[in-house]
């Protein structure tokens, strides 16, 4: 078998093996989004409804159909990529998606490259000097990055570069080029890679210090080679998996999660937002699109760290 | 490369990033006025705008007949799309009302050839109408409901818009009749609701589902942008009201003489070229972004306070604060208060007198437990207006005079009442008490238990019951699945009437009267006061019933918040957030920024 048919096959498996994955996550989030969930009835209710004006309602949004009904025909729409429309406003869900997706992208991929390409240096630099000054001050911003809140973060960024130094707009996103993309997206970066930068040094130093007390680095420092080579060459490749996994899986939460606090307190419109209202509110397209959309991603981004894991390590058989 | 090298490409690649922008607003906005709310509106439709961030859009988007007079205060309507006010026949019962002429919608592909059309009677028949359409989702159909002849009818046989209501025609193409079952004074304060706002068929019947977010209407302004965070609309260059008359606005030299709105006087409206109005809901930011000069005003929360507070009791604004901005603290036209399920016959009405009593004086007890003051001190920074029924001091029919006991603490007589009564820990009632899951709402619960516990009603008597959005409160209270509760009640236009019909027994749950309250004499004197003109023997039944709320202790009430506002010098109006707010933006000037 040659090798790209058996990465298709790979790929092909492990789509498959996605679907009970999906069905599942959605079987049980329709579940409780249905039985446990906020009924929007009630929120869209006037003031001062009768029980008929209660049941009017409830047959209009669906809900005295039995569940499995509802549970098919959310299936559909999901296959279809017919997502209905907002409970809320009446604006199509797949219209939605499509306008605050890219915002929450384009928000969040500076901080996210960022922030672990900076977490990584810091790594290195720490796992190099181990039980040295370099490492015990890295390590110490660490733990106060880690020990900060992400809002108290937020909120002093703004104060100081919004209303102090007056540098860059305290919230919003008009965007309408590179220099206004700039003047918005560089406060929420900088207050993503203060509240990930901590997490992320301490877990990628561990995984290079544990690399470098292999025996094949000591042997190429006894051989004499330079720093960079060993630490490009010998210790980032020897600890690439659990690197490229933790960063890889840590896409869909950073998607949803990530965004939601960014983008509260930036006033920004991205996905984060859209679907933390629709919790509240209990807007069910949204959130069973939100939820359905996200197990595919997940079950994608699993496939994608397989991949990367195979090409990182070729000792990992696709079988 | 070296680093001065990798610098310059730096500075380089930033100064071609800067010259490559475009931006966002039009050379020609000349006027912007950045207006921040602290929530965002669900949806655009007049049908659903039933609080303020809808409204405060959809008044400004679209028409209603009446309006609120800029600056009077107590309120005064106005009239809007109408050309006068309403022609009421001598029994009450019929209503004439006429329209502008070469009023237009606005320009939409969802007229023949994308241009706008007149408005006509026909379109107040059929906005209003709609609300009784099962799809429309109307959340304003109570406000008509049983008032308007043959309406009832008309909705049994599908509403079907292209049939006529009997008590709602156009009598011509400027014309509006309205026939009523019975008087209904309020009829024209429905009409200055966003919920009655004008809308044209076409744009309902083209944009279907999506009309919520794709306005279409004759108001001052017209949307150009609306996502989760802002909404920003254009003056509508066909909106022509001719010259602003500030002393029919009601504007007193003396009293708003800080505004500076005598030169608007004469001048047509609206004043700016482009409204933008943002939804920050988080206080910090909202406050950030005011102070960095990015939104002309912000609303202080009560948290807040002390940042621009001198002073809490007087209510004075602080001397850095009055000389860098406009200010203005007024109570909020609504108030909260706790609500007790008087359907359950463990605590409200039971059909054995003896026991029915017993629960009264339980009631009595508890209101009597509670400490008003501490809340307010505690949650509002001690701004707010605790007062003794439910018609709030804003309102005329408040009476000054009323004696403030029920909402005095005094735990003494609490101990007697419960004493007198027989209620001991064992006999008392285990009550649930519900609550949006929020730190704030939980801080509440425990106060109110603490101050329960004082007086003899052990803790395990009070179980909290919390709920993850307030749809599921509703619901609950809806359900009369809650023995105790705190809830809101923001007035919709300034009439006793509006509070007193929390008590009114057909509107019981899930209807307005959340507490179940049943008592007939109330019913039929609400009724008697309802339909009465404003005068001295509406505003007597007004008292009176109000007394008998408080005789019953159906409530532990209540409390108006005071609302602080700021906004920059150099933006000339008054703002106003109340009776569903929104109309003062039409008016609203930029001067010289300093």
């Amino acid at each position: 078998m040659t090798p790209r048919i058996e990465l298709l096959r790979f790929i092909t498996r492990k789509l498959a093996a996605a679907l009970p994955l999906i069905f599942g996550v959605t079987l049980i989030s329709f579940t409780l989004t249905v039985h446990f969930g906020p009924d929007p009835a009630y929120a869209m209710l006037g003031k001062n409804p009768t029980a008929a004006d209660v049941a009017a309602l409830q047959r209009e949004l669906g809900q005295d159909q039995p569940f499995w009904q509802r549970y098919a025909s959310y299936l559909h729409r999901l296959a279809t990529l017919d997502l209905g429309h907002t409970e809320s406003s009446g604006e199509k869900v797949r219209d939605l998606l499509g306008r605050t997706l890219p915002v929450s992208i384009r928000l969040l991929a500076p901080g996210f490259v960022l922030g672990t390409g900076l977490a990584l240096l810091l790594a290195m630099f720490a796992a190099w000097h181990r039980g040295g000054r370099l490492d015990r001050l890295i390590t110490g911003i660490s733990v106060i990055g880690m020990s900060l809140s992400f809002v108290i973060i937020i909120i002093a960024l703004q104060a100081v570069f919004g209303v102090w130094l007056g540098w860059f707009p305290v919230r919003g996103w008009e965007v309408h080029g590179p220099a206004s993309y700039l003047a918005h997206v560089t406060i929420p970066t900088l207050a993503f890679v203060l509240a990930s930068i901590g997490y992320n040094t301490r877990f990628f130093r561990a995984m290079l210090v544990n690399a470098m007390s292999t025996d094949h680095v000591r042997t190429a420092r006894a051989y004499g080679a330079s720093p960079t080579h060993i630490m490009r060459y010998h210790v980032l490749r020897g600890c690439l998996l659990p690197i490229t996994t933790r960063i890889v899986y840590s896409v869909p939460a950073l998607a949803i999660s990530g965004s939601l606090l960014l983008e509260s307190h930036f006033s920004i419109p991205g996905i984060g937002r859209v679907t933390y209202q629709a919790i509240l509110s209990g807007d069910q397209p949204v959130l069973m699109a939100v939820v359905g959309l996200s197990a595919v991603a997940f079950a994608l981004t699993v496939t994608v760290a397989d991949l990367l894991c195979r090409l990182a390590d070729p000792r990992i058989r696709l079988a | 490369m070296s680093f001065a090298r990798a610098a310059c490409a730096a500075i380089a690649a930033m100064l071609i990033l800067a010259a490559c922008d475009q931006p966002g607003s039009d050379g020609r906005d000349r006027v912007v006025y950045r207006h921040a709310i602290d929530g965002m509106p669900a949806s655009l439709d007049p049908a659903h705008a039933a609080n303020v961030y809808s409204s405060t859009l959809v008044v400004n988007l679209y028409d209603t007949l009446f309006r609120y007079r800029y600056l009077s205060r107590p309120y005064e309507l106005a009239p809007n799309l109408a050309s006068g006010m309403p022609e009421v026949s001598e029994d009450g019962l019929t209503w004439t009302i006429r329209l502008r002429e070469n009023v237009r919608f606005a320009d939409d592909p969802a007229f023949p050839d994308n241009r706008g059309r007149e408005v006509t009677a026909s379109d107040v028949v059929y906005s209003l109408g709609r609300h009784f359409d099962p799809a429309t989702r109307s959340q304003g159909a109570w406000l008509w409901r049983g008032k308007i002849t043959g309406l009832e009818e008309w909705i049994d046989g599908g509403a079907d818009p292209d049939r006529r209501i009997p008590g709602l025609h156009a009598a011509d193409d400027m014309t509006v009749v309205i026939e009523l079952t019975e008087p209904y004074p309020q009829l024209a304060h429905t009409l200055a609701m966003a919920l009655s706002a004008i809308v044209p068929r076409e744009a309902v019947e083209h944009y279907g589902r999506e009309f919520g977010v794709r306005p279409v209407g004759s108001g001052p302004f017209l949307l150009k942008q609306f996502d989760e965070t802002r909404a920003v609309l254009k003056r509508n260059l066909d909106f022509d009201r001719g010259a602003l008359d500030l002393a029919a606005e009601g504007h007193d030299p003396q009293r708003h003489a800080e505004l500076g709105l005598g030169s608007l006087d004469g001048e047509a409206y609206p004043f700016i070229d482009r409204l933008e109005i943002h939804f920050i809901a988080e206080p910090t930011t909202r406050w950030n972004s005011f102070v960095a000069g990015e939104v002309d005003n912000v609303m202080v929360p009560p948290e807040q306070a002390d940042r621009v507070l001198d002073s809490h009791d007087p209510l004075r604004f602080s001397p850095e604060i009055e000389q860098r901005y406009h200010t203005l603290a007024e109570p909020e036209a609504g108030f909260v208060l706790y609500g007790f399920n008087m359907a359950n016959e463990d605590i409200g009405h039971h059909p054995d007198e003896q026991i029915d009593s017993a629960n009264r004086a339980l009631r009595c007890a508890m209101r009597q437990a509670f400490d008003w003051q501490e809340r307010n001190d505690t949650f509002y920074q001690g701004l707010g207006q605790v007062f003794p029924g439910v018609i709030p001091p804003f309102l005329d029919a408040f009476d000054p005079a009323l004696d403030a006991g029920s909402t005095a603490r005094d735990p003494q007589q609490a101990r007697s009442l419960l004493q007198a009564h027989e209620w001991t820990p064992e006999t008392l009632p285990q009550l649930t008490y519900g609550l949006e899951a929020s730190v704030h709402q939980r801080q509440m619960f425990e106060q109110f238990r603490a101050r329960m516990s004082a007086v003899g009603i052990p803790q395990d008597r009070l179980r909290s019951r919390s709920f993850a959005s307030f749809g599921d409160f509703s619901r609950a209270i809806a359900n009369r699945e809650l023995d105790l509760f705190l809830m809101g009640w923001t007035m919709a236009w300034p009439d006793a009437q509006y509070a007193l019909q929390l008590f009114y027994g057909p509107n019981a749950a899930p209807g307005a009267n959340s507490f179940n309250y049943d008592n007939p004499e109330f019913d039929r004197l609400f009724e008697r006061a309802a339909a009465l003109e404003e005068g001295e023997e509406r505003t007597a039944l007004y008292r009176q019933l109000n007394e008998m709320v408080i005789d019953d202790c159906v409530h532990i009430g209540s409390l108006s918040r005071t609302r602080l506002h700021l906004w920059h010098r150099h933006v000339r109006m008054l703002p106003d957030r109340e009776m569903l707010g929104g109309y003062f933006l039409r008016f609203v000037d930029i001067g010289a920024a300093p």
